[in-house]
């Protein structure tokens, strides 16, 4: 009986953890004053001559002709740079090459190189690293996802499709150390562009050569930009360090921190403790757009990024363009900035503003009267007779709500029934190209600024084209344009292929334009941003609040955001077509 | 006992063959591609890259081209992570996700076990209470909840733990109790169901009645046999916690293996899943070995057979 009360009564192990629960109290109390000491004492909070930021994610590849995505580039366009670069104007300005010409009525360009161009290691950059760079793009074995970059180069695509394996073919050649020529198919009105992105900058045959898969690895690579790659801690960290010779002089900055924080709400946190410099749309949820955007912190400004919707126009009802003209006509765009909350900008026209070409008349207007008489028109009054619609769509957040809405409106103006079908990201990719619904979700993101990039997506054969329209006319002013020097001509040819798709055809219906938001820390000066979403360090200060350090007029604000329209904060010295 | 390790070595490989094979054939029906991109790419720049990872080849002779390099040990490439290997991805992020699984094991195990013994020995008393209700919380709420939690108030409210990143041992604090979390309160409960059983048994009343202290009687003869059925789920548990956490390294921004189990499959990055596949296998396997190896040292009388 004695030993089954002392079973139920406070045993010695009970002592132990009331022990454990002191110590732990302890701990508490210790942390928690060190804490308070920490902030009573003038704790800094930015780390002079560091900028931190966050990528997101790691990214895929630091190899310029495999890589495609923006966090890869965020690196590359920092630690390289390519004959031309790009102003804040998005024109193009020399870059490793000093001065070009454009002869042969824009199918030959010659470029003459900078003689302090040098290569981290010491070497000077020469023409032959480019020569070898665009080889190697265009080389099968490379597997260079923008290879097509180069095809309207002489060979290009022979040689990237197998039908010659002879490199040299290629209509890019050194005539010397510092002269580089290209020769081109066609005159090609975007061509300098091209110049200026990250597939089309040098590489160092030895370098490549020596270390194989493992050359972007920060104690092989070699480059020529303003900074240099210093540590690469996989899926975690890059650190990038100044290029003491870079030729346009050594950067402000000293080091660039770039962690990769998938989760938003870490990457806010680590903002919201100063732990992080500046945070873009990848680190800030939309609720904290909300809650920032009366801050000095926040900017938003438009990217080259549209959003569609699409019509799958071999399949019915949308064989009928008058069915797919009164959906255009039935959507109130203004809704997409109300439900996403990001300063979506809603798009008249699948060429955005700022881009040649563009009309804001170039699409329907919004008119559910108009929209409903259509309806009547092609058989089916307020809707009836119509079978429910399929609407294809990923699983993101921000689509859910977009076609959510669209359901909504159609259902309100038009009395469609639209069900809604949404896939896993890859899953819905095979889909809308193998065989897309009557309704899909569509995005496209610039390569470069120009309307090409937008209008090519939707002629005959691109394979990017999943609504299996095909006109002659708009292929015929799409390529037209293309290859036209003369601008006024060139923005009358992509103006009127414009309203073909928006208005005529209307085989897509433009929904908006994407934004960046970015919230930015008072102490960070001189950030560079632009539409194509690339983002420039070489000019980033980090000081003190009260000092101006990049020539803002506000020194207690950062550098504005930045549009095409917007100001220029650095001169343009020509170079543009 | 090298016999028997021996032949668990030799069944394995059977084990993981079959393993192998029935991912190779799943990662193929599911539909996408590792180069399906909002953009798709132009056919001759598609056709370049499937030609350079052999997946233009039949599928039977991808998986035996994929078993050689496997006998050879080449765990392949990555297609997303384009010049790096499988092995390389598995070198960077493994060690990180062992520390931070190793250190949630040692909480979970070094909390759970004494928990669920107090509440047992305890039983019915507020103590008791008090811990099932902090298990039952424990195993009931998600880990990315506890996550956010624990960052809100030691990371943003109180300013006493970093909110995410790798980069000290205190980095490794919040990390490691939220990844210990859940696995800290189901120890709890099955030790205090194992204990209440073992404190009715007969020879518990034998060590009382021979004099022993009660303390003794519950370190010596109750903890050491109500261990059996926790070292069971240990083995599991180990591997799961040391593979690392999608959810808990996704959170806190540190660069394990556990992403990997997830966005692999996302990318349809064929040679990473079947490597971080393979990678779990075996180590289930090692800790389910080790776990019959420590059956014997707790109860002499159990034989370790394969």
């Amino acid at each position: 009986m004695n030993r089954t009360f002392q079973l139920h009564s406070p045993s010695p192990l009970v002592g132990t953890t009331l022990l454990v629960s002191r110590f732990v109290l302890l701990l508490a109390l210790v942390l928690i004053s060190c804490n308070l000491s920490a902030c009573s004492s003038n704790k800094k909070r930015y780390e002079p001559g560091t900028l931190r930021m966050n990528l997101g994610s790691e990214p895929p590849s630091l190899d310029w002709h495999t890589t495609t995505d923006s966090n890869s580039y965020d690196v590359i366009a920092n630690v390289m740079i390519g004959l031309t670069q790009y102003t804040q104007k998005l024109e193009c300005k020399p870059s490793c090459a000093s001065s070009w010409e454009i002869l042969d009525g824009g199918k030959r360009y010659v470029f003459h190189l900078r003689d302090d161009i040098f290569w981290s290691d010491g070497k000077p950059v020469t023409a032959h690293d480019f020569e070898y760079a665009w080889r190697r793009l265009e080389d099968p074995a490379t597997g260079g996802s923008y290879a097509f970059f180069l095809y309207d180069v002489e060979n290009a695509q022979r040689i990237n499709t197998g039908l010659t394996k002879d490199l040299s073919e290629l209509g890019a050649h050194a005539i010397d150390d510092k002269t580089f020529e290209v020769r081109l198919k066609k005159p090609t009105g975007y061509f300098l562009y091209l110049t200026a992105t990250c597939a089309t900058f040098p590489m160092r045959k030895d370098v490549v050569e020596k270390h194989g898969n493992r050359w972007t690895e920060p104690e092989n690579i070699v480059t020529n930009g303003p900074f240099l790659l210093d540590k690469w801690q996989h899926e975690y960290k890059i650190e990038l360090a100044a290029n003491q010779r870079f030729c346009d002089g050594k950067p402000a900055l000293d080091r660039v921190k770039m962690f990769m924080v998938p989760e938003q709400s870490t990457a806010f946190a680590l903002y919201e403790n100063d732990e992080l410099d500046y945070v873009d749309n990848r680190s800030f949820s939309t609720s904290d757009v909300h809650r920032y955007k009366d801050s000095p912190e926040y900017h938003s400004f438009p990217l080259l990024r549209g959003t569609y919707v699409g019509f799958n126009v071999t399949k019915p009802p949308f064989t009928d363009k008058r069915i797919r003209r009164a959906v255009a006509m039935a959507i109130d765009k203004s809704v997409f900035p109300k439900i996403l909350r990001r300063g979506e900008v809603p798009s008249p026209a699948w060429i955005p503003q700022g881009l040649p070409g563009y009309s804001a008349d170039s699409g329907l207007p919004y008119d559910v009267a108009k929209a409903r008489s259509l309806l009547a028109e092609a058989g089916y009054p307020d809707g009836r007779g119509l079978p429910p619609i399929s609407f294809l769509y990923p699983n993101r957040e921000d689509s859910k709500l977009v076609v959510e809405a669209l359901q909504a409106q159609l259902k309100e103006s038009l009395n469609l029934r639209i069900e809604l079908m949404n896939q896993e990201w890859k899953v819905y990719l095979a889909t809308r190209k193998n065989d897309p619904p009557p309704l899909f979700r569509g995005s496209w993101n610039a390569d470069f600024p120009d309307s090409e990039t937008f209008m090519n997506l939707f002629t005959s054969q691109n394979g990017n084209n999943c609504t299996r329209w095909k006109n002659e006319e708009y292929d015929r002013l799409v390529a037209g344009a293309a290859g036209e020097l003369d601008r006024v001509k060139r923005d009358r040819d992509y103006q009127r292929a414009d309203t073909i798709l928006c208005r005529d055809e209307c085989p897509i219906v433009p929904m908006y334009v994407a934004t960046q938001n970015v919230l930015l820390k008072p102490w960070l000066k001189g950030l560079l941003f632009n539409a194509l979403d690339v983002q420039y360090f070489k000019t980033v200060r980090i000081g003190e609040t009260n000092k101006s350090v990049s020539g803002n007029e506000q020194p207690n604000r950062a550098t504005p955001c930045v549009t095409r329209e917007g100001p220029v904060s650095r001169k343009s010295d020509g170079g543009s077509q | 006992m090298i016999a028997f390790i021996i032949k668990r070595i030799l069944t394995a490989i059977p084990v993981l063959l079959v393993i192998a094979s029935l991912t190779f054939i799943m990662v193929r029906i599911v539909p996408g591609g590792p180069f399906d991109e909002e953009r798709s790419l132009p056919p001759e720049i598609v056709a370049n890259l499937r030609a350079k990872y052999h997946l233009d080849e039949p599928v039977h002779k991808q998986y035996f081209l994929y078993l050689g390099r496997l006998v050879r040990g080449d765990l392949g490439v990555s297609y997303k992570y384009v010049n790096r290997t499988v092995t390389d991805i598995i070198i960077d992020a493994f060690p990180v996700s062992l520390q931070l699984g190793l250190a949630g094991l040692i909480i979970a195990v070094l909390v759970g076990v004494p928990l669920g013994t107090v509440a047992a020995v305890n039983r019915g008393t507020w103590l008791d209470f008090t811990a099932m209700f902090a298990s039952t919380a424990g195993v009931s709420l998600p880990t990315f909840v506890i996550g956010a939690l624990l960052i809100f108030v030691f990371g943003i409210w109180l300013r006493i733990l970093p909110v995410g990143l790798w980069e000290s041992p205190v980095h490794l604090i919040l990390p490691a109790i939220t990844l210990a979390f859940g696995p800290t309160a189901f120890l709890a409960r099955l030790t205090r169901a194992s204990v209440l059983e073992i404190l009715e048994k007969d020879w518990v009343r034998t060590a009382r009645s021979k004099g022993l202290t009660e303390n003794a009687t519950i370190i010596k003869h109750v903890v050491r046999n109500a261990l059996v059925p926790v070292v069971t789920v240990l083995g599991p548990l180990t591997a799961i916690l040391i593979t690392g956490s999608f959810i808990v390294e996704f959170v806190y921004a540190i660069p394990g293996m556990g992403r990997f189990f997830i966005t692999a499959v996302i990318n349809r990055d064929y040679d990473l899943i079947m490597g971080t596949t393979l990678l779990f296998a075996i180590i289930l396997i090692t800790t389910n070995t080790i776990v019959d190896i420590i059956y014997k040292l707790l109860d002499p009388r159990m034989e370790v057979e394969a």
